[in-house]
């Protein structure tokens, strides 16, 4: 039997064979019977990784990278699962391998994402993350103060310079990549 | 002091190189944060002006911290601890774009936009990463400082 | 890696970017497209007078500034890609180290010079598809001699 073919049987549905690697989608409250599937029924006992991708207004799509190992083959799995933007909340797979819990602790210090064990919410330790530091870095909206606060170089056009502005100025000023409206984001004065 | 400090320091006796040919004793050592790291590596791999140094050895004269690689806002008080803990001359060279300015990361929400903002650099090596000759080059601008009486 | 500690460097090395200062025209797409922010033009407006035989005032870009910041230049080759002009090319020579690091921007002159230690583009892979221009140019010349 076929690698998707046993996925098929072991979760049902969900199965998205067309990526590489292929894929399983499960919802949130079955995420821990997803991975102890995946490493009792289908021998995934390696566990690569666990991260998180911001989806915009779909939420957070949370994502298990785990392989099971044959002679001479491996075979991929990745195992997904959406959660909603207002509270995300993951239940732990640290029982079923203990090594996630060092990637919990980055999903939930770079998405905001709470993790529970056993229904109780986890207080988790920074892992990367300087102490003193605010707000979570891989969320789509968290902007690099950085580049607002930098000049940037390309804003001129053709023909300026700080001491000579072209005269007509049709369009507003190009903002670079990754820098919101200054109405929207930036110093109050 | 906090957990974080003490795991930071020196258990074991670091890597020091004497370079050779510049009239003075130059005892460098590579914090190797990153890819500029492996460069370093292929530097010092036999080359016959830098010398392995004895961790013991005492005729070590200026002491040199080369920083090779990303310096994150986590790692940069590890850094100035290594900077610290080295005894007097100590003279410092920021090896690659990273370690000069925060590189290609500049903008990044944790990268110390160059190991400069934490300790006085004497030596910038441009590069990203630069070659294993700039590393000699470097050296070579430095011991010309440190001849020249320049700060 | 030789006797000297240096090692032979491989055609197209990325030493240090050079500017023909001439093919330049102000576009400012390299300082757009640099993702280091590192490359800073300052350029102004002249007007060249239309000559004796009529026709309107142009307007074209002169070049006051360009700069390039090898403190943080990643050595992408974006820059050098997007120019529409080729007037930037690489050269395999090294920037020197600086004690200063105000002395890793490079000015237009600095960068000029660099250029006479450009090398000529290398040869074309045997097995590569002749270049777009040699295509053009034997295709004109059949066309001229029919």
């Amino acid at each position: 039997m076929g690698w998707a073919d046993r996925l098929q049987e072991a979760y049902g549905g969900g199965v998205d064979a067309g990526t590489d690697p292929v894929a399983v989608d499960v919802p949130a409250d079955r995420w821990v019977d997803a991975v102890t599937t995946a490493r009792d029924v289908l021998g995934c006992t390696f566990f690569d990784w666990l991260s998180a991708v911001d989806e915009g207004g779909d939420g957070f799509r949370v994502v298990c990278h785990l392989a099971a190992h044959r002679p001479g083959a491996v075979d991929h799995l990745v195992v997904r699962t959406l959660l909603p933007r207002e509270h995300p909340s993951l239940p732990s797979v640290a029982g079923v391998f203990a090594g996630a819990r060092w990637h919990e602790r980055e999903t939930h210090e770079m998405f905001g994402i709470e993790v529970t064990e056993g229904g109780e919410v986890l207080d988790l330790e920074p892992l990367l993350l300087p102490e003193e530091f605010e707000g979570h870095p891989l969320r789509k909206d968290f902007v690099l103060a950085s580049r607002v606060a930098r000049t940037w170089p390309g804003a001129k056009e053709p023909g300026e310079s700080e001491s000579t502005p072209v005269p007509k100025r049709s369009r507003r000023p190009a903002r670079p990549p990754g820098v919101p409206d200054p109405e929207e984001w930036g110093p109050h004065e | 002091m906090s957990s974080d400090e003490h795991e930071h320091e020196q258990t074991a006796a670091p890597a020091r190189y004497r370079v050779v040919g510049q009239g003075l004793t130059l005892s460098v050592l590579d914090v190797g944060l990153a890819c500029c790291a492996v460069e370093f590596a292929a530097a010092v791999a036999g080359h016959p002006d830098l010398l392995p140094l004895a961790p013991d050895d005492d005729d070590a004269g200026e002491q040199v911290l080369v920083i090779s690689g990303t310096v994150t806002d986590k790692m940069a008080p590890a850094v100035l601890r290594h900077y610290e803990q080295l005894p007097q001359p100590r003279r410092v060279v920021s090896f690659g774009s990273c370690a000069n300015s925060g590189g290609p990361y500049w903008d990044s929400y944790c990268v110390t936009k160059g190991i400069d903002q934490v300790v006085p650099v004497d030596v910038y090596v441009p590069g990203c990463p630069p070659r294993p000759e700039a590393l000699l080059q470097g050296l070579a601008a430095l011991s010309e400082k440190v001849r020249g009486g320049l700060g | 890696m030789s006797e000297d500690g240096t090692t032979a460097l491989p055609p197209r090395s990325r030493g240090v970017i050079a500017l023909i200062e001439e093919n330049c025209t102000s576009c400012m797409l390299c300082a757009r497209e640099c993702p280091a922010w590192c490359v800073h033009i300052d350029s102004h407006q002249e007007t060249v007078a239309a000559g004796p035989g009529g026709g309107r005032d142009r307007t074209r870009n002169v070049l006051d500034r360009f700069a390039i910041d090898y403190s943080l230049c990643m050595y992408c080759s974006i820059c050098i890609e997007v120019c529409p002009f080729e007037a930037l090319h690489w050269s395999p020579e090294l920037a020197a180290p600086e004690t200063d690091i105000r002395e890793l921007t490079h000015e237009r002159d600095r960068l000029r010079t660099w250029m006479w230690t450009v090398p000529p583009p290398p040869e074309l892979d045997e097995h590569a598809e002749q270049a777009k221009e040699v295509t053009a140019a034997e295709r004109t010349a059949q066309r001229s001699r029919r």
